[in-house]
């Protein structure tokens, strides 16, 4: 494998002594032999050059492994003194040789890659020096293939393929010389002749071919002409020698493209074929074996043959005047018009891979064809292909700026049309399938919510909703005036079915009805955190809490779960006006008697319960605890297998029931109670506090690069958007937003006496427990800043295969080059040296990152 | 039930069952898991493994390796999916195991059983390939969200039980090795015994240099394999209890000083970004001191000193994690006191790594020593640790089995399902 230089060979045994400046003094590593060659790297699977001294004393020893770059500026000093600067650490290093003529060798070695290298960042220069001699020349040539020198021919491919000269190399011949298309005629040969060998090797040669990178190759195998043959070659993989695969079967089958419209356009329907060759070739051919460069180079083509079509189908009113003419009443066949749904599904899925900008005018285009009546047509189908491709395109527009949508129903309700979020709740009340009926509720909950519409192609802006929502939303007119008619006459149809639960005594219900409910609790959920005061009256006035609190003793547990989770969301805005409903309406009762009739057990229900009053306990509410203690103290002091409700007696008992004031806090030092001393959290300043909140969240919302990871996940949500508001849903969220800085030392010294599970935050400094050895969990928000670098981050790797899937450009395809250079590095350094790694939090994420690699973290883990 | 068998059989074969069947497998699993705590109660003997990832051949061999269900008692720390191109039968086969045997399989919540991570890395893209729609993909989910996010392994046995597995009949006469107090045992695929490591000696040394778990092939000349008749070894007399064994995906959180603690979380939901839950499902060990930030974005790193503390405080003598490739498949750290398992072999079909899963016996002792509820609260004394009580628990016999990926062979070409129709 490795390529022998010419007499005398490096790879002999050289002695040598390997140095290091430290401190500006050369430090003696230690004696032994040098090589220097062509060694296989496992984690990039190229030949890289290096140079290795092996120990004398003992061989297993490697004193130094250095890989040659261009730019690491080895020099040669007197006849027996290499020096250089290590690349990776900035250390200068020097090799001593014993024999000047052991020096020479390794040197001619160096200087040649390095020379090379040099060569193909300035081919020009390359040309009109006499460094692209020997092995390292910069062009080949094979000859024309035949059955007979397949061997020779791989074989030849093979070695140039270790060096970027010789993939350069490969790459101009075989696009010059057309040698694919030569090759291609051997495949059929072989296979007449079940000449298994010859298949392999061509196997191996195409695979050597595509994972070269580069673009015109990959245009040039799937080119309708060699397509078929090089699939052929492909299906003869030497790994599995005992199969067969079939891919040529699979992609020659007629009717796998389907045509609504017929495309004038021949070069179109060209392109649509080969996005197609090349999403089978990343997706089945090359599934095992892709590595990222080629994966970006897979992507980028697919990604520019898409915006082409797209952009002639925008541009084609003639073609979108057939498309929607489908749906018009001439037409009859029912078959097209489903067809016709799933082609501008298809659509709208194509379009998620095109940036903001470009997707806005295909959106408008299509929605001035009358794409909502389409939508709306589609929704009622009996055909829940079709519903789900409805949902999928409407969740499609919606992810990408719900306001257009807005705007396009406000039109609707202007021509006194039946509005679009309408049409959506008369179907979630009836809708069968599961996954429509999911798009659905996310769809309503978005269209409905007042603080997501600002700024429509940008999105990051759009992407911080799941913050910016919980701001005081800066409402526009026409939207209030749509949530407030919402509110007036839809909000009682879609919450319809739990307002009849009155005066209903059994809470058996079908599942169709278990899903109603538990959708319209999660959208109810959400209208009471994003629509302020509309939701607390349509509450009150409709009794909803008494309703929901019915299904508390439905026998389905995952309805009561969900129910519960209705209350813990309440509790959780800690907003006076909902604490009162509860306590009024007697609803800690039934949540009480949950607890108590699951109590034995330890299950998912029962824990669920402990949360609930465990947050009251933790967010010290001291109304809703007094009302607890003054009703149920009996039923409470029964409960002893959690702390919780003793402590609530306790702390009732020590105030008599008065508020609990910051005086009363040193008794909580013997229990187990986190104790937040919140002077002026009474009820008059509930609203001062709110606006606290809320002015510290639109803080965090515009400077913290917490946020903006958080927004970057979303994105990649948005991006592939099966459901459309994941991160909504957390109610624990809540809790974190509470300012802790008017805690002061001594609050946090008291805190330090008491466990830490409910008080510390991640953001806070305060200490964990006290036992000497736990330290405090360190500072959350500068550590994300940090991690923003860190490619072997996982969280970050989400938007980053966010990029992969949309916008490969040129631009990003190197980007993620140089980006897997970088991790071949750390690889390597993490492979060879297998020493437990000390890092400390203070080093940088680029040392970090290696640590990892030598714990054995490899792949990140996952 | 033989609609229930009917489809393991199918998914055996690692085809996929069709959606209603989903649908209702995913109901079924949903009532069981549901009356689980978020730290389950498993007794010994458990074959704890590490992360699947869709690689279902390699679950095959895992089952081939370990023994099949419900023969064997097993206990799957999280990371089913993504990654491999085979994420949905895995699941489903897993999940129709445990609802078939929900007392021999035990299935806890790993970081990649969350909707946000699963669109992202494969196994989205994987449900709307195979059924083409995201409905499958929305009901495991929702599964995912009542997974338990924890096991705890009572009544693990300080001595090493003989292997259960058959032994090649020639092998079977060296038994001169039965006889003394091993600690760890280190099997290859076929059984033959690849180092062992009597109590006391263990420490530092698994982990460290395990470069002997790659030679599995040749497993060292002058140990063999352990003889099935199990001279001079009694059951009961040599074999007692030791601490119990936590089992978590990730590892700890500075929010959780104790087991019960874990009691208190509402697991029913999305993994959140930060807090204990993220954390269980995150974290890991790492050569530091107490708390530290991780480069993955989510949770924390913690040093031997966290975990010796945790251990000490719940009675634990051991924390048994995954989440995170290990060449050797498994790796002990800190003293022993934490190690991490590994299930997924040449993971993602390229990194050359080896598997392991992690066997511990039974005591001879019966239930009661160490027999507890997870609602007896207040066992822990919160982390405070009393210097003169420090004393490390007695690890349990621990004996793992080093398995390769599947034969390629035997699987087929891993690839994904392509796209059938297409208009663009």
């Amino acid at each position: 494998m490795a390529q022998a230089v010419p007499d005398p060979p490096p790879s002999n045994k050289k002695r040598v002594k390997v140095y290091e400046l430290r401190n500006s003094d050369w430090f003696d590593r230690g004696t032994g032999f040098c090589t220097a060659a062509f060694i296989f790297d496992e984690v990039s699977r190229h030949e890289i050059p290096r140079v290795l001294v092996q120990s004398e004393d003992q061989p297993e020893r490697i004193l130094l492994e250095t890989k040659i770059c261009k730019e690491d500026g080895f020099q040669k000093q007197q006849d027996t003194l290499i020096v250089w600067t290590e690349p990776a650490t900035g250390v200068d290093m020097a090799l001593s040789f014993q024999e000047a003529e052991g020096c020479a060798t390794i040197w001619k070695f160096v200087s040649n890659v390095q020379a090379q290298m040099l060569a193909i960042n300035c081919p020009d220069d390359a040309l009109d020096d006499d460094i692209s001699v020997d092995h390292f020349s910069s062009s080949i040539s094979l000859p024309p293939p035949t059955l007979g020198n397949l061997p020779e021919v791989e074989a030849s491919i093979r070695s140039c393929n270790v060096t970027n000269a010789g993939r350069e190399a490969i790459i101009k011949f075989v696009i010059s010389e057309d040698y694919i298309k030569q090759l291609i005629p051997l495949v059929e040969m072989a296979e007449d002749m079940e000449d298994l060998a010859s298949l392999h090797k061509l196997c191996n040669i195409m695979k050597t071919f595509i994972l070269l990178n580069d673009n015109p190759i990959m245009e040039l195998v799937v080119r309708d002409d060699l397509m078929l043959g090089v699939m052929g070659a492909l299906e003869y993989d030497p790994d599995f020698p005992s199969h067969k695969a079939n891919h040529r079967h699979w992609l020659s089958k007629e009717g796998r493209y389907k045509e609504v419209v017929h495309i004038e356009d021949e070069k179109v329907r060209k392109k649509i074929h080969i996005v197609y060759r090349l999403q089978y070739l990343k997706d089945v051919v090359l599934a095992r074996i892709l590595d990222d460069p080629t994966y970006s180079v897979l992507n980028a083509l697919i990604y520019y043959q898409q915006s082409d079509i797209l952009q002639h189908i925008q541009t084609n009113p003639a073609f979108l005047k057939d498309l929607f003419g489908i749906f018009s009443a001439q037409e009859t066949s029912q078959e097209r018009k489903k067809e016709a749904v799933l082609f501008i599904q298809q659509c709208c899925a194509t379009a998620k891979c095109l940036q903001p900008p470009a997707r806005t005018p295909f959106y408008n285009i299509m929605l001035a064809h009358g794409l909502l009546s389409v939508i709306t047509f589609a929704l009622r189908h009996n055909d829940v292909a079709v519903r789900v491709a409805a949902t999928d395109v409407l969740v499609s527009m919606i992810d990408h700026d719900p306001h257009m949508i807005r705007l396009s129903i406000f039109r609707q309700i202007a021509e006194k049309q039946t509005p679009l979020t309408d049409s959506l709740i008369d179907l979630l009340l009836v809708e069968v399938d599961l996954g429509v009926k999911a798009q659905i509720a996310d769809a309503i909950k978005v269209l409905l919510d007042p603080g997501s519409q600002n700024a429509p192609v940008d999105t990051s802006a759009k992407a911080g909703g799941e913050f910016g929502i919980r701001l005081r939303p800066q409402v526009d007119p026409q939207q209030a005036e749509f949530v407030k008619d919402f509110y007036d006459d839809s909000a009682k149809r879609l919450f319809k079915p739990l307002v009849d639960l009155k005066d209903r005594e059994n809470m058996e219900f079908s599942t169709h009805q278990v899903s109603l409910f538990i959708y319209l609790i999660e959208i109810l959920c959400f209208f009471v955190r994003q629509h302020t005061h509309h939701s607390k009256y349509f509450i009150l006035s409709e009794k909803l809490g008494h309703r929901i609190a019915q299904l508390l003793s439905s026998p389905e547990k995952y309805l009561k779960l969900n129910a519960l989770k209705f209350f813990r969301n309440l509790i959780g805005l800690q907003d006076e006006f909902y604490n009162q409903q509860m306590t009024q309406g007697r609803l800690f009762e039934p949540i009480l008697n949950l607890l108590i009739e699951t109590m034995p057990r330890d299950n998912l229900l029962n824990s669920a319960c402990l949360e609930f009053f465990d947050l009251i306990k933790r967010e010290h509410i001291k109304n809703i605890i007094s009302h607890l203690v003054e009703n149920y103290r009996d039923k409470m002091k029964d409960i002893t297998y959690v702390d919780i409700f003793q402590n609530f007696i306790i702390r009732y008992d020590q105030t008599q029931g008065f508020a609990i004031s910051m005086e009363t806090s040193f008794l909580d030092t013997e229990e187990d109670t986190p104790k937040r001393p919140e002077p002026g959290r009474g009820n008059r300043w509930e609203n001062g506090i709110k606006d606290l909140d809320a002015a510290e969240e639109e803080y965090f919302n515009t400077s913290d690069d917490e946020d903006d990871l958080a927004a970057r996940r979303r994105e990649s949500m948005y991006d592939t958007s099966p459901t459309s508001k994941p991160l909504v849903d957390y109610p624990s969220d809540e809790e974190n937003e509470n300012p802790e800085t008017s805690t002061n030392a001594a609050d946090i010294t008291s805190d330090l006496s008491s466990e830490s599970s409910a008080s510390s935050k991640p953001g806070g400094e305060v200490a964990s427990n006290s036992a000497s050895l736990a330290l405090p969990p360190p500072e959350r928000l500068s550590e994300k800043r940090r991690r923003e670098e860190d490619e072997e981050d996982e969280i970050g790797k989400l938007s980053l295969s966010k990029r992969r899937n949309s916008s490969s450009s040129a631009g990003s395809n190197t980007s993620s080059m140089l980006r897997r250079k970088k991790s071949f590095t750390n690889h390597a350094g993490g492979g060879s040296t297998n020493k437990p790694n000390k890092i400390a939090i203070s080093l940088s994420p680029a040392i970090k990152t290696g640590g990892d690699g030598g714990g054995g973290g490899g792949e990140g883990g996952s | 039930m033989s609609d229930l068998d009917r489809a393991i059989a199918q998914l055996r074969a690692c085809r996929p069952i069709p959606e209603a069947q989903v649908r209702e497998l995913c109901h079924k699993a949903r009532e069981l898991l549901i009356e689980e705590g978020n730290v389950v109660t498993v007794k010994a003997p458990v074959t704890i493994c590490g992360d699947i990832h869709g690689q279902f051949h390699d679950l095959m061999e895992l089952f081939r390796v370990g023994g099949d269900v419900p023969d064997t008692n097993y206990l799957f720390m999280g990371d089913f999916v993504d990654r491999g191109f085979y994420s949905l039968e895995s699941f489903l086969l897993l999940l129709c195991l445990k609802v078939r045997y929900p007392d021999r399989m035990t299935l806890i919540r790993g970081n990649h059983e969350s909707r946000q991570i699963t669109t992202v890395y494969g196994f989205y893209d994987e449900c709307l390939r195979k059924y083409g729609s995201a409905n499958v993909w929305r009901y495991c989910c929702e599964v995912f969200d009542y997974l338990a996010l924890g096991a705890i392994v009572l009544g693990a046995s300080t001595a090493l039980e003989p292997s259960k597995q058959n032994v090649p009949a020639s092998a079977a006469s060296t038994q001169d090795d039965v006889d003394s107090d091993i600690e760890i045992e280190v099997l290859s695929h076929d059984g033959s015994i690849i180092q062992k490591f009597p109590r006391g000696k263990a420490r530092g040394l698994i982990g460290q240099n395990n470069s002997a778990a790659k030679r599995s092939s040749s497993p060292a000349a002058k140990t063999g394999p352990p003889g099935t008749g199990a001279s001079g070894w009694s059951r009961g007399s040599t074999g007692s209890s030791s601490g119990a064994v936590l089992c978590v995906h990730g590892g700890l959180s500075p929010l959780i000083d104790g087991v019960d603690k874990i009691r208190l979380l509402d697991r029913k939901q999305e993994v959140p970004h930060e807090g204990a839950m993220c954390d269980l499902l995150w974290s890991d060990p790492d050569e530091i001191d107490g708390w530290g930030l991780s480069p993955r974005g989510a949770g924390f790193l913690f040093g031997a000193d966290i975990v010796k503390v945790f251990n000490h405080a719940n009675d634990l003598s051991m924390i048994a994690r995954a989440h995170q490739l290990v060449m050797e498949g498994f790796k002990e750290m800190f003293d022993n006191s934490i190690v991490t398992v590994w299930s997924a072999p040449n993971y993602c079909y390229r990194c050359g790594n080896v598997a392991a899963i992690l066997e511990l016996g039974e005591d001879g002792m019966g239930e009661s020593a160490h027999a507890r509820s997870n609602g007896d609260v207040n066992r822990s004394d919160g982390g405070i640790m009393k210097e003169n009580e420090r004393v490390l628990l007695a690890g349990p016999a621990r004996r793992y089995r080093v398995f390769q990926a599947a034969p390629q062979d035997s699987r087929g070409m891993p690839a994904k399902k392509p796209v059938a129709d297409y208009f663009l």
